[in-house]
């Protein structure tokens, strides 16, 4: 059917937008999924930045007007999406839409009208092939259980994805999603990051305007605290003994165009971050912009202290925001107790963690540690990362999409063209 | 009629009498709604992209016009790389205004039968524990005082003077 065009594996993200071929290990591009103007260029030039051109050296991110297509997680504005979509996949990934077959990952319970304005998107819009729809949750299930044979033998395992929109904890029996039980926290790492936006701008700089840098800040400041009182009381300390205490420094446009973290030591100095190599990478560049930096000690800059752990402590705890949700851990039982009992312990040894906001240091230890009295004192807990969690996702989409099988899942463009958009979805179970 | 004549009558007039007996009541009462819509506001700015565009709130005619010109703009680059454009696209560019919410209250879930599994089902719901822990708007410990003008928390004294001062009544920043 698709004969010997290749499969284009898009994982539609709300923060970053993965995309590549089916059958590679890595998509092609990461890129955030969002078009931005700078408002600067206000009077002079429209020009919108797309996708992979916001990532780019030189590009001053501050200031910046962002518009999503992806609101709460779901995909509403196809303008924007085809903005962003036109520049990947004829910019970054070039190729021709009109011969090749599309994987995209849909968020769950897409609304029948959104599903329709997909559906537009991609056969009539940019005229692909054919189009797969699969969920996040059976995709990751698919990936780890490609590498853990565990995984493989029990065929099942609960995917709590903790993205940039929201949190889904999902179980996974035999591939498929069981809908029924999905339970969802609206409560995500965009949230996180205007939470953080909003504290700072109250008690220190006015950011609200910064959505990109703060992001950029709660990535590399932000950890889990696994006992909050007692951290909170080491971060009432003074300057010298606060172990939590560091700067981030924003760009001025003129010797720097990117914001970065103060003293990367200084940061470092409490939570031990797992990823060691990229930091060091960085170190040296610091050196060279610390001695710059020094005399000036201007209003450029903003301390964090307790904010650092407070902001994904909302993730555990959405009550102390005022949003009436459950945590995360009570979350995911909630949705293992929705399942037949029989799978039940087999869900909790098999907790898989994707999604870009369990990157933050020590998530999966804080949550064994609330999870742990939530369930049976029978059942094991055993809480799975993902090598790449925000990969995670695309990667499984690569493997369905190289399996031998995936073009009889497709919908062809002259089916849809025949059938339209409702009975063609009836093929991906939603 | 005579009844209904007679009922509003009394009624009005007491409620004016309150309002004028207890003035301090009632903005304490009017701000408790206000601190509820707040809180309501503020879980909303949680989920915007542009924070600072938002609070200005439209009428601030820089970020219109942009839009505008702006779908005229992409409307020119598509008119170089694609075909022209279709009805349909016309109607979606007119449907993409729309928000999340909106879009869900016309797909009228509730009217399911409650087997369907749904975005609203799939809501992890309200936690079994109420407990809310406070934290101060100033400084971020945890916070056993609250404002009594505008019910934002607040942990010591130092913080009170620089709450009062500076951020009373400035619900979101």
């Amino acid at each position: 059917m698709t004969g010997g065009s290749r499969v284009v594996v898009i994982d539609n993200g709300g923060g970053l937008l993965k995309a590549g071929f089916g059958g590679d290990n890595d998509p092609i591009a990461v890129v955030p999924n969002c078009i931005a103007k700078s408002p600067g260029s206000n009077a002079n030039s429209k020009k919108w930045l797309a996708a992979d051109q916001l990532q780019a050296q030189d590009v001053d991110v501050t200031g910046v007007t962002l518009r999503r297509p992806i609101d709460r997680g779901y995909l509403i504005n196809t303008e924007v999406q085809r903005e962003v979509w036109e520049r990947v996949l004829r910019g970054l990934l070039q190729v021709d839409p009109t011969n090749s077959s599309l994987l995209l990952v849909e968020p769950q319970f897409n609304p029948p009208a959104l599903q329709h304005a997909t559906d537009e998107l991609v056969f009539e819009e940019f005229g692909f092939n054919s189009l797969c729809v699969a969920d996040a949750p059976s995709l990751v299930h698919l990936y780890e259980a490609s590498r853990q044979p565990s995984l493989f033998h029990s065929q099942c395992s609960l995917v709590v994805d903790c993205g940039f929109s929201f949190t889904h904890a999902s179980p996974v029996l035999q591939n498929f999603t069981l809908n029924y039980a999905v339970r969802r926290m609206d409560l995500g790492g965009k949230a996180l990051t205007n939470y953080l936006k909003e504290l700072v701008s109250y008690r220190s700089l006015n950011v609200m305007d910064e959505t990109l840098l703060i992001d950029d800040a709660k990535e590399k400041l932000c950890f889990v605290s696994l006992d909050v009182p007692h951290d909170l009381r080491l971060a009432s300390l003074s300057f010298k003994d606060n172990p939590f205490r560091c700067s981030y420094i924003l760009p001025d446009g003129i010797t720097y165009k990117k914001g970065f973290v103060k003293d990367l030591d200084e940061a470092r100095r409490y939570c031990s971050l797992p990823v060691e190599g990229e930091l060091d990478k960085k170190d040296g560049d610091r050196d060279i912009d610390k001695d710059r930096k020094k005399p000036e000690l201007s209003q450029n800059e903003f301390a964090l202290t307790n904010e650092r752990f407070l902001v994904p402590e909302m993730l555990f705890h959405p009550i102390d925001l005022g949003m009436n949700q459950a945590g995360l851990a009570e979350c995911i039982v909630r949705a293992a107790q929705a399942c037949h009992p029989y799978i039940q312990p087999v869900l909790y040894q098999s907790i898989i963690l994707t999604g870009g906001s369990t990157l933050f240091p020590r998530f999966a230890e804080r949550l064994q540690r609330e999870l742990r009295p939530l369930v049976p004192e029978e059942y094991q807990v055993k809480i799975i990362s993902q090598e790449n969690p925000i990969l995670g996702v695309w990667r499984g989409g690569s493997v369905l999409a190289s399996s031998p099988d995936f073009d009889s899942m497709c919908v062809t463009k002259s089916e849809y063209e025949e059938m339209g958009s409702a009975r063609c979805r009836r093929r991906f179970f939603h | 009629m005579d009844g209904e004549e007679e009922n509003p009558g009394p009624f009005r007039r007491t409620s004016s009498r309150t309002r004028r007996m207890a003035s301090r009541m009632a903005s304490a009462l009017s701000s408790s709604d206000n601190r509820a819509q707040a809180a309501l506001a503020r879980l909303d700015a949680l989920e915007s992209d542009n924070a600072g565009a938002e609070v200005v709130d439209l009428n601030d005619d820089e970020y219109g016009s942009t839009d505008e010109e702006d779908h005229v703009l992409m409307q020119k680059k598509q008119s170089k790389n694609m075909k022209r454009k279709t009805r349909q696209g016309k109607a979606l560019e007119k449907r993409a205004v729309r928000s999340f919410m909106d879009v869900l209250q016309e797909a009228n879930l509730e009217a399911l039968p409650p087997h369907v599994p749904t975005y609203l089902r799939a809501a992890v719901g309200p936690p079994s524990t109420s407990s809310r822990r406070h934290y101060c708007s100033v400084c971020g410990n945890s916070a056993n005082y609250t404002c009594p003008r505008c019910g934002t928390r607040f942990c010591s004294c130092r913080c009170q003077v620089i709450h009062n001062d500076t951020r009373c009544l400035k619900f979101v920043a």
